[in-house]
């Protein structure tokens, strides 16, 4: 017990910590950038939205890893390479998400906001994006999830992050570093997903709670 | 008024036009129903109106403007709008969802929730127990009268109206039709209304379109010329082999010259009854006269079979058949 909080009490520790988080935060902004409006781009054809859904469906069966060493080779060492890597990562769930919630948002509910002379521009804000938002927030929930997991992995490729820490453990056969840094890690993970938890339903407009219940009964 | 002169459209790549060379005038204050069997061009021709479809040829006017004049958003903020599915914005609340175009035409909130709190009342729900509700709270009925409120919050001179009673059943779809003609006496809107249901046509409209496949017009008459004197074999099996019992449905007991009062023991019609109801009441009873009394039971003479005979003469073909 004594040994683990040492680990915390590492000066490396808290700037694995740092970077980690850094990694994280910086690769799902990123990604959320990419995925969401490439999802808005195509909601208007169905076909395009299908073919998107299904090439991230593809991406999201490459394990991380694999990812991690096709980066390597072409874009080298480091963080920057790092974050590459995650960022394609993040993208997949919240692509998949976004435009299927997007796809999802009745027709009827389209062509009435057209009708009444919404714009283009506020049929998206106004409409489809709060109707698709609690789905929109469950992808970036799992995209998050899975990108504070997988930084971890930037050790191999010179990123950073707590993984470092765990391959430390490795090396020196230590087991309070190796715990310390995966307990870690397994808390950052829990955290993500508690807090986006948290801001999906933040984001559900009261009136779609509602109507989830009464179709539930 | 709104003016068809000689639309059609045609969709890319197909040879057929949807809707073909129409030009007819729907009256200011008036209901005009587009009717007809399925694919017969009645929503496209609708939906031409506020140009949520583009004409392929010919022009649309409103009140002697062409719809092209403005922009189509520009345009459909000042025509009312209501579908079959109704489509409330399933986040919104009740106010909200009615105070769509209010907003968009950027009205001040104390005029916006002043307008939604007298559009309640005008549909029969009370402001207090549903403006912060949500669609998904209201049964069918309910929300497709907020879709109808939604559609007159900007007090829009032309509404368009695609089935707008069709996702309920029967009974409330009468009780709707019903309170429509009601708040349609007190607001006198031009109205286009889709439907594929001659009896609902029949019922809502002062003029009736009827359209056969293809897009072309066959018909465009009031109901009691349509079903007088159909124009065409068309005309006449859509608006049924019954067309002149549908014809005595639009009148009124009141509506005819009564006989002298006359003797007791006869049926007593209620002077409101349609004609087509007092026939059937006058053969069940298996009797040639009633006794046509007021709300308050006071005799107002009576009513043969001889008379509503005489009435539909105009359909003599019909007896034929």
């Amino acid at each position: 017990m004594n040994s683990l909080l040492e680990v915390f009490q590492r000066p490396d520790f808290l700037s694995q910590l740092v970077v980690h988080v850094e990694l994280s935060v910086v690769a799902l902004l990123i990604g959320v950038a990419i995925a969401l409006p490439a999802a808005i781009a195509v909601s208007r054809s169905p076909l395009a939205s299908t073919i998107v859904i299904n090439i991230a469906n593809t991406g999201r069966a490459v394990p991380s890893l694999a990812i991690l060493a096709l980066v390597f080779p072409l874009l080298g060492f480091g963080f920057a390479p790092s974050l590459v890597a995650l960022v394609l990562l993040a993208i997949p769930p919240i692509l998949i998400n976004a435009s299927t919630g997007l796809m999802q948002v009745s027709p009827q509910v389209i062509d009435a906001a057209r009708g009444m002379g919404l714009s283009d521009g506020q049929i998206l804000g106004r409409i489809k994006l709060p109707i698709a938002a609690p789905v929109i927030f469950a992808g970036i929930r799992t995209s998050a999830v899975q990108v504070v997991a997988s930084a971890t992995l930037a050790t191999f490729i010179g990123g950073g992050g707590l993984g470092e820490l765990i391959v430390l453990g490795f090396q020196r056969n230590d087991l309070a570093i190796q715990i310390g840094g995966s307990l870690t890690v397994a808390m950052l993970a829990i955290i993500t997903e508690v807090s986006f938890g948290a801001l999906e339903r933040t984001f559900t407009p009261k009136g779609l709670r509602i109507a989830r219940k009464h179709r539930g009964k | 008024m709104i003016e068809f002169r000689g639309v059609s459209k045609t969709y890319p790549g197909s040879s057929r036009p949807v809707v073909n060379d129409l030009s007819f005038e729907v009256f200011d204050g008036e209901i005009c129903v587009l009717v007809g069997p399925s694919g017969c061009g009645k929503t496209t021709s609708m939906r031409m109106v506020n140009r949520l479809i583009e004409p392929s040829a010919g022009e649309i006017l409103i009140d002697g403007e062409p719809n092209t004049a403005m922009s189509g958003t520009k345009l459909r903020r000042h025509i009312g709008y209501a579908i079959q599915q109704i489509g409330l914005f399933p986040h919104r609340t009740i106010a909200d969802n009615i105070a769509t175009v209010p907003q968009l035409l950027e009205w001040d909130k104390g005029r916006i929730s002043a307008r939604v709190e007298e559009l309640l009342n005008l549909v029969g729900l009370d402001p207090d127990q549903y403006r912060d509700r949500y669609p998904a709270e209201l049964s069918g009925g309910q929300q497709q009268r907020v879709g109808v409120a939604r559609a007159l919050a900007a007090d829009p001179p032309v509404m368009l109206m695609d089935e707008p009673f069709g996702a309920v059943d029967p009974i409330n779809r009468h009780r709707l039709q019903d309170e429509f003609l009601r708040i349609q006496g007190e607001i006198k809107k031009t109205i286009i209304f889709v439907t594929h249901d001659i009896d609902e046509a029949i019922k809502m409209g002062d003029r009736i379109a009827i359209l056969q496949e293809g897009g072309i017009l066959a018909q465009y008459d009031t109901p009691e010329n349509i079903l007088a004197s159909p124009n065409s074999e068309f005309v006449s099996s859509f608006v049924g082999a019954d067309r002149v019992l549908k014809r005595l449905s639009l009148l009124r007991v009141s509506d005819v010259e009564l006989g002298p009062p006359n003797g007791d023991g006869l049926p007593r019609l209620s002077e409101r009854m349609n004609l087509k109801d007092a026939l059937s009441e006058l053969i069940g009873a298996g009797v040639e006269r009633g006794s046509v009394v007021s709300d308050k039971d006071a005799v107002r003479g009576t009513l043969s079979i001889e008379t509503i005979q005489r009435l539909s003469h105009g359909a003599e073909q019909a007896r034929g058949e």
